[in-house]
């Protein structure tokens, strides 16, 4: 079928004719064609000084390029950490199984469904995660996830979708009563969208002035959906895991219907429900779901945190920008500005870059570079035209903090950078957010555009005789480019690639001229202390890591979340303390900090301070701040092999020693999953991953070893026990096997749900698994109800 | 700013701002591998090869020397054990992921190491006057291996997976004999004379492959032999099998070259290995297989009957004398005989020119192992059909019409440019092992374009100076990166062929590919320099 070009061409028209606009117009190509023809890329580069090297060059190097039509469904399946650790292989391997799609291909041979491996969807705290067209759905499992692909599919095209949380939110001033609904993304992904439209409609039903209320990230994912509600002159409420069936029940339990009529049907209705149900009352159910601060769990989740990047959480509309303002919002930019009145305690770009660096705050995206000392670099620079470009390119598996703040805080985020364009003598700065982030991009957008409404961007900063213009740049789904030279390239429209520092970016940046990349988290960070001051900061920490860091912790956790938290703490008080310990009935092994450039610290460590250095010396990193809990199910040679899996398929492909040393160290995790090393094989592996760690040119080839090296480190029994042949997490398919013990009553369950059919059916018998068919899926070992297979 | 100075491996060179470390070290006379580095192209950054550590406080860091501005005061190592390691190890893992054999598996498996492919090229072309230059270059009796030779080549020769392998043997003698019967048979220039002599110990095939070898570097040679014609063994060889003529007339080469015979000596009271060395800057004693008790009364110490001498040196207990063959370790083929000697040849030379003697390195090969069919196949394209011709039991060998048909056979499945890349030269420099890694490897690809490129993706190591030569020449198609990673490959975009996107600057592509990966096709009949020439050892 002829590809019509009609769209390629009002694309350029809409972009531009320049190179840069090259990654753009793709995104919009692959939206609308749903891959990229060639003939459309071709008329591109004919209206365009876009070349066919580059058009080709780009395409092929960003994962969310298709180049062929896809399905009509696709299933995006998240390949992060978390969902690593649990279990989404097996989830995928039912998904293909069950959607017949074939082991060497992407779609069924209907075209009716295609899967998409994704990096990391930044919903840990929910693993395994997928994500079907817009929606996406935790805790996957092998047994249920082609069901609820196929329910959702279905109720797609028997209704119409539910309708968006992301208008703009009209709120009532004044003292009035509030029902505060969790809308991050993964709060999203376990339903809140569809309470907040529940209770939406109650209250309205309800009569009176009770407020719902968006809000940002709330930090407590393993009790999400969560409600608060707020009335003047009572204690505030909490509940979690609630469900849009319960939202007139909590509505009711707080709001007296208004009118005789509203209380009349309010009554009628209970009475019918408590009639139809043997459940007790709604109201008194509602009550099991509420939830005090002063809640042993809570408290302890959140005592022991500090909220500086995530200040005021779970109150804030992310995108009402009055609410920002009643809440400080913009008091830091505006002392760093000269609007008249000139406030008292103003401060001009040298003072303001003192401030920051007095505050001691490191860059909060892994590296630690004193952002202070970034940006007196980049003042000390002179050109007429600099940039600041926030780097929202949070790749790492296991980490979500900056898509967090994105979504909860994106007008703090917009005056950390403003702040720091000023201190840097800059009038344009971009965020570069990974497109993996729909609803950061949406919030981020929609707040720069709110802002310009209000002519506080453009020619008037806030007002003031500064400049200043934001942009937000998608990213297309390349881990490399949260480097800083490779995030640069792909502004400038080009394939992500990094080039050899010096020059660092400050000096010689996007087109060359100087340049300053902060990680969202840092950006988050400096409007508190403009506004606090920096001994204020400073007095948080310890002696070389100040302030406070931003955490996703998930994996084999009992309370996962997002938390702020001194550095300084340590992984104990966090995983202990704050997450609650291992999952019941599992003992805490290690946990992997850093992501692909971290590595594996063991649990007798546990007591090491959260801060730069120490982490560095136990051999991980503080990175951006993925912490993925791993217990004694979890292997750390598949721990290693997966990280590799990582880096080396994220590899940009430019040096030697990360294209091809990481594969080759891959191999030999790969023979070492399979039971087909040497010892002479992990010797190997350790000195190769010096020499990739010399070697490679950019910080993503250096680190990649780290996971290596850290379980090599702490694990090297576990390698040991892979060259013999045994797998001690029970984890490595190749060196496991399935069996039935005597306690099998016979009762076929296992032979029933067995996907391939590997379990004859023998009723009242003792059940046998034919280890040939076995896929090692664990189905039988979930479902058998006495317990009675076992692996080894 | 003016001038300042940087030190590399200790010594100062003083450089100009904005210089590199790589400029420096050239300065110096450094040899620092570089892969991907073209002055025109400015640093690329890709290879890391060029690897050099730079210091300062703490344990210092690698960097790549093409791209790393020299700053005042650096202090650079480059020619350490660490460093190299590093540059090793980044060669080896190119070779991990690089298809294609430096030197086809004849030439390989050729004790004395003859380019074969060239010689059959040469052959097939009608040059047969290069051909024997080809020949000669590595075999000290071609006459005689025409004829005796148990022909390993054979055995790897890629053709053999299809049919049967080509006929080398054969081929061998025909070019031999042919020459034979010119006015002035081809004799191998020999160096200018180095003032030192050497006394060779036995004229069989290992002595005699050590004399035309040592004459060739320029060294005055005389072979002695108790028998009262040269040859050794050879003479017991039935005539039907080796004629006397053809070895006399092998002999008379080596005279033409300057080769002396003291005939009817042997070693013994009037004769002895003191006496020799008062005249004879060294010794080689290649006297052949000893009885027992034979060897005692040579003066030097013997481990059973043989002679003792070092492997590596083939040094004996005696300093300048030296000792090969089968008085060391009987040798069953005569080709492994000359194997020996020549590599006694070689201790002997650097022990002439008092450098640290040691056996020659094998020449440096990557190694493609085993084809599938489907890329035997692609070797075929280019290879006649027919089966292997071979003489008939009567015949004197092929006839020229035989000989061109055979030489039809061979599938060149050598590199076209082997001696000419930066990788296998430097492979061979840093000693580098083209299977430390073994993976499964990609398929063999080939794309011959009309006008005589071929592109051979497996090769190329994405160094990316095509792809930036294509952009500087702005190129209508030119070249890209295709995909990410491990799967990145160079390619013209759209799917294209290599030819569309190097319109302007293909013989430039060719000239600067690294490796083999472009090349052009008469490039292959072309005789390229010997691989295992000296090469700039750090």
């Amino acid at each position: 079928m002829p590809v019509d070009l009609q769209f390629a061409e009002t694309t350029v028209a809409r972009f531009g004719r320049q190179p840069e606009s090259l990654i753009p117009i793709l995104q919009e190509l692959q939206v609308h064609y749903g891959y990229l023809p060639q003939e459309a890329m071709e008329r591109v580069c004919e209206l365009s000084e876009i070349t066919p090297a580059a058009a080709a060059g780009v395409a092929t190097f960003y994962d969310m390029f298709r180049h062929k039509p896809a399905g009509k469904n696709i299933i995006r399946v998240c390949r992060g950490t978390a969902c690593h650790v649990a279990g989404v292989g097996r989830v995928e391997e039912a998904l293909r199984r069950d959607l017949h799609i074939p082991a060497d291909g992407d779609t069924d041979p209907e075209g009716k469904y295609t899967i998409e491996p994704v990096a990391c969807l930044g919903c840990c705290t929910l693993a395994p995660v997928m994500r079907v067209g817009d929606a996406t759905f935790g805790h996957a499992t092998s047994e249920t996830a082609p069901e609820t692909v196929l329910e959702h599919i279905a109720s797609l095209s028997a209704r119409t979708a539910a309708p968006s949380t992301e208008g703009r939110h009209t709120h009532v001033a004044g003292p009035v009563a509030e029902i505060h609904v969790g809308l991050g993304s993964c709060c999203m992904a376990k339903g809140s969208d569809l309470l907040f439209h529940a209770l939406q409609e109650s209250a309205a039903a309800c009569g009176g002035s009770i407020q719902v209320k968006r809000v940002g990230c709330v930090g407590m994912c393993h009790r999400t959906p969560m409600v608060e509600v707020t009335v003047p002159g009572k204690p505030d409420a909490f509940y979690a895991d609630l469900t849009p069936g319960q939202a007139r029940a909590l509505v009711e339990r707080h709001f007296k219907p208004h009118g005789l009529l509203h209380r009349a049907g309010a009554l009628w209705t209970r009475t019918l429900d408590s009639l139809l149900s043997e459940n007790p009352s709604p109201e008194r159910q509602i009550a099991g779901y509420s939830m005090s601060r002063r809640d042993p769990g809570v408290r302890a989740f959140l005592d022991k945190q500090k909220h500086i990047a995530t200040e005021h959480f779970g109150r804030l509309d992310p995108l009402d920008l009055d609410e920002y303002l009643a809440h400080d919002g913009f008091v830091a930019l505006r002392k760093c500005l000269h609007p008249a009145p000139v406030p008292k305690d103003a401060l001009d770009p040298a003072q303001l870059i003192g401030v920051m660096e007095a505050s001691g705050l490191r860059g909060r995206g892994g590296a630690g570079f004193p952002t202070g000392q970034k940006w007196r670099v980049v003042r000390g620079h002179v050109g007429e035209v600099k940039y600041a470009i926030c780097n929202g390119d949070e790749g790492d598996p296991g980490a979500f903090m900056d898509r967090m703040i994105l979504e909860s805080f994106p007008f703090r985020v917009i005056e950390g950078l403003a702040i720091a364009a000023v201190a840097i003598g800059a009038h344009e700065g971009i965020f570069y957010i990974r497109h993996e982030y729909p609803l950061a991009v949406q919030r981020v957008r929609a707040a720069i555009k709110d802002l310009e409404e209000r002519g506080w961007l453009g020619d008037k900063l806030l007002g003031s005789d500064y400049a200043l213009r934001l942009s937000v740049m998608e990213g297309a789904g390349a881990f490399v480019c949260g480097e800083e030279t490779a995030l640069i390239a792909s502004v400038e429209g080009r394939r992500g690639m990094p080039r050899l520092r010096p020059p660092f970016p400050a000096e010689s940046g996007l087109w060359g001229k100087p340049t300053l990349i902060n990680n969202v988290e840092t950006l988050a960070q400096v409007p508190w202390i403009v506004r606090n001051g920096a001994p204020a900061f400073a007095a948080i920490g310890t002696a070389k890591s100040k302030g406070t860091k931003v955490f996703a912790l998930a994996g084999k956790i009992r309370r996962s979340g997002l938390i702020e938290i001194p550095m300084g703490t340590t992984i104990r008080e966090i995983i202990e303390e704050i997450g609650g310990g291992a999952v019941e009935g599992h003992r805490f092994k290690a946990v992997q900090i850093g992501g692909p450039s971290g590595g594996c610290v063991p649990a007798r460590l546990a007591d090491t301070p959260v801060d730069y250095e120490s982490l560095r010396e136990v051999g991980a990193i503080m990175g951006s701040g993925g912490m993925v809990v791993l217990d004694d199910t979890t292997c750390m040679v598949d721990i290693a092999r997966y990280f590799l899996e990582f880096t080396q398929n994220q590899s940009c492909g430019k040096c030697t020693f990360c294209r091809i040393g990481t594969k080759r160290m891959l191999d030999i995790l790969t023979r070492l999953c399979a039971g087909k090393a040497t010892r002479a094989h992990v010797e190997e592996l350790e000195r190769l991953a010096h020499q990739v760690g010399a070697g490679s040119l950019c910080g993503l080839g250096k680190t990649a070893p780290n996971p290596v090296l850290s379980t090599l480190r702490y694990f090297r029994d576990e390698y040991e026990a892979h060259v013999a042949g045994r797998c001690p997490a029970g984890k490595c398919s190749a060196l496991i096997k399935y069996s039935v013990t005597a306690d099998c009553t016979g009762c076929t369950i296992c032979a029933q749900r067995c996907p391939v059919a590997a379990i004859p059916m023998t009723p009242y018998a003792r059940h046998t698994i034919n280890l040939d068919l076995c896929t090692r899926c664990d189905t039988c070992r979930k479902v058998c109800p006495e317990d009675a297979i076992e692996v080894n | 700013m003016s001038t300042f100075t940087i030190s590399i491996d200790g010594r100062t060179v003083e450089l100009e701002p904005g210089q590199t470390i790589l400029a420096g070290a050239r300065r110096l006379g450094i040899d620092i591998p570089t892969l991907c580095y073209l002055e025109k192209c400015g640093p690329l950054n890709s290879c890391q090869v060029c690897l050099v550590k730079v210091g300062g406080p703490g344990p210092g860091r690698l960097v790549p020397s093409c791209g790393t501005k020299a700053v005042p005061g650096m202090v650079v190592e480059s020619e350490t054990t660490e460093v190299h390691e590093a540059r090793r190890t980044a060669l080896e893992l190119l070779f991990s992921d690089h298809v294609g054999d430096c030197l086809s598996p004849c030439n390989r498996l050729c004790p004395l190491g003859l380019n074969i492919a060239v010689m059959i090229r040469q052959l097939e072309a009608g040059r047969l006057n290069q051909a024997i230059v080809t020949i000669r270059e590595a075999l000290p009796l071609p006459g005689v291996l025409g004829r005796l030779c148990h022909h390993p080549c054979e055995q790897g020769c890629r053709r053999g997976n299809w049919d049967d392998p080509a006929g080398i043997r054969d081929m061998e003698r025909f070019v031999t004999d042919e020459n034979f019967k010119e006015a002035n048979p081809w004799v191998p220039i020999c160096a200018a004379p180095t003032g030192k002599s050497v006394a060779i110990v036995g004229a069989g095939p290992a002595g005699l492959a050590a004399a035309v070898s040592l004459a060739r570097q320029g060294h005055a040679v005389t072979v002695v032999d108790r028998r009262a014609r040269a040859g050794g063994s050879l003479r017991d060889v039935p005539e039907a099998t080796l004629s006397a003529d053809v070895l006399d007339r092998e002999i008379a080469v080596l005279e033409k070259m300057g080769i002396a015979f003291k005939l009817g000596m042997a070693l013994g009271p009037e004769l002895t290995i003191e006496g020799l060395l008062l005249g004879f800057a060294a010794v080689l004693l290649t006297v052949g297989e000893l009885a027992a008790g034979e060897g005692a009364g040579l003066g030097v110490a013997l481990t059973g009957a043989a002679i003792k001498a070092d492997p590596n040196t083939c040094r004996t207990s005696i300093p300048a004398v030296f000792a090969a063959g089968s008085a060391v370790k009987p040798a069953k083929q005569i080709v492994r005989a000359m194997a020996d000697g020549q590599a006694a040849a070689v201790c002997v030379h650097r022990f002439l020119l008092d450098k640290p003697v040691q056996r020659p390195e094998k020449p440096f090969s990557s190694i493609m192992g085993r084809l599938d069919p489907g890329e035997l196949r692609k070797f075929l394209q280019t290879a006649s059909s027919v089966g292997r011709v071979s003489p008939c039991d009567r015949c004197a060998g092929l006839s020229r019409r035989e000989a061109v048909t055979e030489a039809a056979r061979c599938l060149h499945c050598d590199c076209g440019s082997s001696g000419n890349c930066l990788l296998q030269h430097y492979a061979q420099a840093y000693g580098a092992d083209a299977s430390r890694f073994k993976s499964e490897r990609r398929s063999f690809e080939q794309f011959v374009q009309p006008g005589g490129i071929i592109f051979e993706p497996g090769k190329c190591i994405v160094c990316g100076i095509c792809v930036r030569l294509t952009e500087l020449a702005r190129e209508p198609l030119g070249l890209t990166f295709i995909g990410r990673g491990f799967d990145v490959r160079v390619a013209t975009p759209f799917n294209r062929t290599i030819l569309a996107g190097l319109q302007q600057v293909a013989a430039e592509c060719v000239e600067h590919c690294p490796t083999g990966a472009l090349v052009f096709s008469d490039k292959l009949t072309a005789a390229p320099v010997d691989a295992s020439s000296p090469v700039p050892v750090a």
